[in-house]
């Protein structure tokens, strides 16, 4: 039984659903991402999590006990908001404090809590500013310390690194990472960023449109896509539709693409190819012409053609002076590909 | 930029600041049943408003009723201005102009309203007695409490706006913060919302407050004869009376005792807030 349950949990505004059944255990000291485009319902499902949003059906339960119908002041849950929604008109150490007060923990041993939760997030020096004194970065600190000092049993973030900028964001990320195992922390966190999920969580809930539409590992899903959905949300992903025709794959374009069959479902409608499993050589006699390149610094994307269908390719940039550093738009290439690289999905 | 603050400052020093140099000038000068006005420079005007048992319990019934209505304004508007500022659907810009509606209608002739309804034999007091609950009609009208209600009908939209305004501005991620760390709902307004809104607090109360001790129709025809409040014996003394130096004082003396009481009263809760 999971530290956190999630039974067909839905919610439904009048004729639009917001969230259709959902299942999910969270393991005790497990992370689990909530991903998807916005609007999928990952955002209401984390506010029925912590409660201020009813649901229309299902249950939720924390360490075994059904708080479907508890207010969110008796859920044992802290949360990170995206805004960070602190205090305004508290102290950073007040604004840790109110979560002790609010379970009457006495004067000392909140004092001490505090500060022990402030030195566990660097800023125990910054306890007397105000929120508005500090950075993003500073105040998105102040909510995890504030939310983690009740040693919460589910520990909830909403795109807590939405509003942090690039570089900092990958800071936080791992910091965010390392407390979260440090502490065994059960924790729900949503995010619409995929790279964030990837890195930080053990396991993804892929949504969309109110429905869970994967649940799994990074590579798991990855790896082994459900649904083209899922294949084209995380990472890139050349679809291709078409059909099973021989050992190979026909695109509706007419092109014959190599897969392997397999285990492959028999409705396969859509081939499913990363990008970066695409080999790619010059050779004047190849039917393949490139129609765009793209460079990225470590990586060169190239868009190929063949035979009216387009791929997508990325290529680690090959060095100067190599061959393939001159490649450009008209060039004829010869493209290839492992057959076991290839999913093949049914219909979206 | 300057220029175009010269046209308001110019109106604001003809219209506001010439009359009340004017009518502090006046207040100093001396009475005369016969000559009416006659210049001079004194105290007097002053004084006997001061020490005259009469004007003392007037000011002392105005201090009342405008303190008591601006509690009561703030108690009744905070929770309609929460609601309010927290509306998110159509319907919001439809409640804003019901709360603005009753200040289309004026103050003479909403009075006349309440007269109407709380009147001998005004709408209640008819339908009680009716019903046989009473045989004569209770005394609603022309007492403290008839005006008490007439003016806190008058002032309500004006601290319902103004704290709607600044509740508007509190997050609402804040208050389910605080909920979500435990906080039941009365802590969370508390400890949250108050002292968030306590700018408006202070803004509604210091309006409201000014208007009620400035309050002349809603007295006048909701207290009736007996009951006075310091704008109408000042307009009594300048009408009435003829007596332009007294009425002058006592305007002036209403004017200070407004400002005093708005100043402390501010920087009081404006000191609670930075404390918080």
């Amino acid at each position: 039984m999971g530290s956190l349950v999630l039974e067909a949990l839905s919610k439904r505004y009048g004729s639009s659903t917001a969230v259709e059944r959902v299942d999910l255990e969270v393991a005790q000291g497990e992370m689990v991402a909530l991903l998807g485009p916005s609007g999928c319902g990952k955002t209401t499902t984390l506010r029925m999590v912590a409660g201020f949003i009813p649901p229309s059906g299902g249950r939720v339960l924390i360490g075994g006990q059904d708080v479907t119908r508890a207010p969110p002041y008796a859920r044992d849950t802290g949360m990170v908001f995206q805004s960070y929604a602190l205090f305004p008109h508290m102290s950073v150490a007040q604004n840790v404090a109110f979560g002790l007060e609010m379970r009457k923990v006495g004067r000392a041993e909140r004092d001490e809590r505090v500060m022990e939760a402030l030195r566990l997030v660097r800023l125990d020096h910054l306890a007397d500013r105000l929120p508005r004194q500090l950075s993003g970065g500073q105040q998105q600190r102040v909510a995890l310390a504030r939310a983690l000092v009740v040693n919460p049993a589910v520990f909830l973030l909403d795109e807590p690194l939405s509003n942090l900028d690039a570089k900092l964001r990958g800071e936080v990320r791992m910091e965010i990472r390392a407390l979260q195992q440090r502490l065994g922390l059960t924790t729900l966190i949503v995010t619409h960023d995929q790279e964030e999920a990837l890195t930080m969580a053990d396991r993804l809930v892929v949504m969309e449109r109110g429905r869970v539409r994967q649940v799994g590992t990074a590579e798991e899903l990855y790896e082994h896509p459900a649904d083209p959905f899922v294949a084209g949300f995380v990472g890139r992903c050349n679809l291709v539709s078409g059909r099973l025709e021989g050992g190979g794959f026909r695109a509706e374009s007419g092109a014959l693409l190599r897969c392997d069959s397999t285990g492959a479902p028999a409705d396969a409608a859509l081939l499913a190819l990363r990008p970066e499993r695409i080999r790619l050589d010059p050779d004047p006699a190849g039917e393949a012409r490139i129609t765009a390149v793209t460079y990225l610094g470590a990586q060169t994307e190239y868009h190929v053609e063949q035979r009216g269908t387009t791929l997508l390719v990325t290529r680690p940039t090959p060095p100067l002076g190599d061959p393939m550093r001159r490649l450009a738009v008209g060039d004829a290439v010869v493209l290839s590909w492992d057959a076991a690289a290839v999913r093949l999905l049914p219909a979206a | 930029m300057a220029a175009l603050v010269l046209p308001a400052g110019l109106l604001v020093v003809m219209l506001l600041v010439a009359p009340m140099l004017l009518l502090a000038r006046i207040s100093l000068n001396r009475f005369s049943p016969t000559e009416l006005m006659v210049e001079a420079t004194t105290a007097e005007n002053y004084w006997r408003a001061v020490q005259d048992p009469y004007y003392q319990q007037v000011l002392g019934t105005t201090l009342g009723v405008a303190l008591g209505c601006t509690v009561l304004a703030l108690a009744l508007g905070f929770p309609a201005a929460y609601w309010l500022a927290r509306m998110e659907s159509r319907w919001k810009s439809l409640a804003t102009i019901l709360v603005l509606f009753p200040l289309l209608v004026g103050n003479v002739v909403r009075s006349a309203g309440w007269m109407a309804l709380l009147g001998n034999e005004g709408a209640i007091n008819a339908a009680l007695m009716g019903m046989g609950i009473t045989s004569r009609p209770l005394p609603l009208l022309y007492n403290t409490g008839s005006v008490v209600v007439g003016i806190v009908a008058v002032v309500l939209p004006y601290m319902i706006l103004t704290l709607a305004a600044v509740i508007e501005g509190i997050p609402r991620q804040a208050e389910e913060a605080a909920a979500n760390l435990g906080g039941r709902p009365m802590t969370v307004f508390r400890r949250v919302v108050l002292p968030l809104a306590l700018p408006g607090v202070v803004a509604g109360s210091v309006l409201v407050f000014i208007l009620c001790m400035n309050a002349y129709a809603t007295p006048v025809l909701l207290g009736g004869p007996q009951f006075k409040m310091m704008a109408p014996a000042v307009y009594d003394q300048f009408v009435r009376g003829n007596n332009w130096p007294f009425g002058a004082a006592l305007a002036f003396i209403l004017l200070a005792v407004t400002l005093v009481l708005t100043v402390v009263g501010s920087t009081l809760l404006g000191r609670r807030y930075r404390a918080a």
